[in-house]
């Protein structure tokens, strides 16, 4: 397969799991992904949501990519990699997407609620590792939500997606990237904390996912000369991001499954 | 670092040069500080300082995710001056961002009708109580593709 071809079903592995639309995870999915953020969150080592959140800013070094070339691939290795550390928790787990051109409600009603289910929701907030904070009162992340109109309008992804050229596509992208950041403000509103608030992974699920749509009308489409680029720290280059079915993930809106007869 | 910037004169291509579509390149922006929304405005004479994004010269927004500021000890935020060619490390992180904001309608209504050129000017709002002086780039540059 060249690099500028996008993957085909036979390359799908067979234990393909699906990130879904935020809002539109059934009861045990939604479930699942709270007891992964909570399992992973009780861990102190770099299994840890802790340990990961760290990686994209602080402590140092900050390891993220912005402004940059390798923004989207750097991002699609980092959501895979935590992927994998709450799926070692809970097998299946997936993160979801938040849709913010979906401007009812602006925050996903899963993320919104302080508790859930009689429990503290862990999607609400998270805690910041003292060498985390980017001031000492920075204890738990924050949000400043603006106003839902004032996320991006469907027209506007849209003509994003429409570059032919992938530097052109991810730099605007990247914008409408950082608009949501500022829009939803508090831990989210710079580089050093964004990662620890539970919303920013569906926030690049959905980044990750337009990227995955710009590949499938564009080809992957990312010049040859990035494809060995090491995405420090993760043991991953850049060709080693481009078709998501052979890193085991596709989006779809949803999902619901029944079980078959087995083989009995 | 400022908080709005008028260029001087920008030349439109001419009527003579139809184009598909036109761009503005705004090279060597600064994200070391505060998150901010960029403002745009096309206009022959610049716009006030009271103007937003219902005026007639707005052209449309870019957003920086910013760093929020230095957390390391003096010269980390720094950028290295030169660089080795056989320097294999990532670039520095505050390598200064590139931002494209399309406005191809803008300049086919300027040129339509008849001016020749315009001044681009650049509002910085930051979100919360963080001051707006955050705005800091090197170039800005119109390209229009046939």
């Amino acid at each position: 397969m060249s690099a500028s071809t996008p993957p085909g079903p036979e390359l799908a592995p067979h234990a393909l799991r699906h990130r879904r639309d935020a809002r539109r995870l059934t009861a045990g999915q939604l479930a699942d992904l709270r007891q992964a953020i909570t399992a992973t969150q009780a861990i102190g080592d770099d299994r840890g949501y802790q340990y990961w959140a760290g990686i994209h800013g602080l402590p140092l070094p900050i390891s993220c990519v912005h402004h940059r070339e390798l923004f989207l691939p750097w991002h699609r290795a980092y959501l895979y990699l935590f992927e994998k550390a709450l799926q070692d928790q809970v097998p299946g787990v997936t993160l979801p997407w938040w849709d913010w051109t979906h401007h009812a409600g602006g925050i996903p009603g899963p993320y919104a609620k302080r508790r859930a289910d009689g429990r503290k929701n862990p999607l609400f907030d998270s805690p910041i590792q003292p060498s985390g904070r980017a001031a000492p009162s920075q204890t738990r992340t924050t949000r400043t939500p603006g106003a839902p109109g004032a996320l991006p309008l469907a027209g506007e992804v849209e003509a994003v997606l429409k570059n032919h050229d992938f530097f052109t596509f991810q730099t605007q992208l990247e914008s409408i990237h950082d608009g949501v950041h500022v829009w939803t403000g508090g831990t989210m509103g710079d580089i050093a904390t964004a990662a620890y608030d539970p919303l920013f992974w569906a926030h690049h699920s959905m980044i990750d996912r337009l990227w995955y749509l710009w590949q499938l009308r564009h080809g992957a489409g990312v010049p040859a000369a990035l494809l060995d680029r090491a995405l420090a720290p993760f043991p991953m280059t850049v060709r080693d991001t481009l078709h998501i079915s052979r890193l085991g993930y596709d989006y779809a809106a949803s999902t619901a499954a029944a079980k078959g007869p087995g083989h009995g | 670092m400022v908080d709005r910037f008028t260029s001087k004169p920008i030349e439109l291509p001419g009527a003579e040069h139809p184009f598909a579509r036109a761009d503005l390149l705004f090279y060597g922006l600064d994200h070391s500080g505060a998150s901010y929304e960029a403002q745009v405005f096309l206009d022959p004479r610049g716009v006030g300082r009271d103007a937003d994004a219902e005026h007639r010269a707005y052209v449309g927004s870019f957003y920086i995710l910013g760093h929020g500021g230095c957390f390391g000890d003096v010269g980390h935020c720094d950028i290295p001056s030169r660089r080795d060619a056989f320097d294999l490390r990532p670039a520095h992180q505050l390598e200064p961002a590139l931002r494209i904001l399309t406005v191809t309608e803008a300049v086919r209504g300027l040129v339509e009708r008849g001016i020749e050129e315009a001044k681009v000017t650049v509002t910085a709002r930051t979100a919360g109580r963080a001051a707006n002086d955050v705005l800091a780039f090197e170039t800005v540059r119109l390209a229009s593709y046939a």
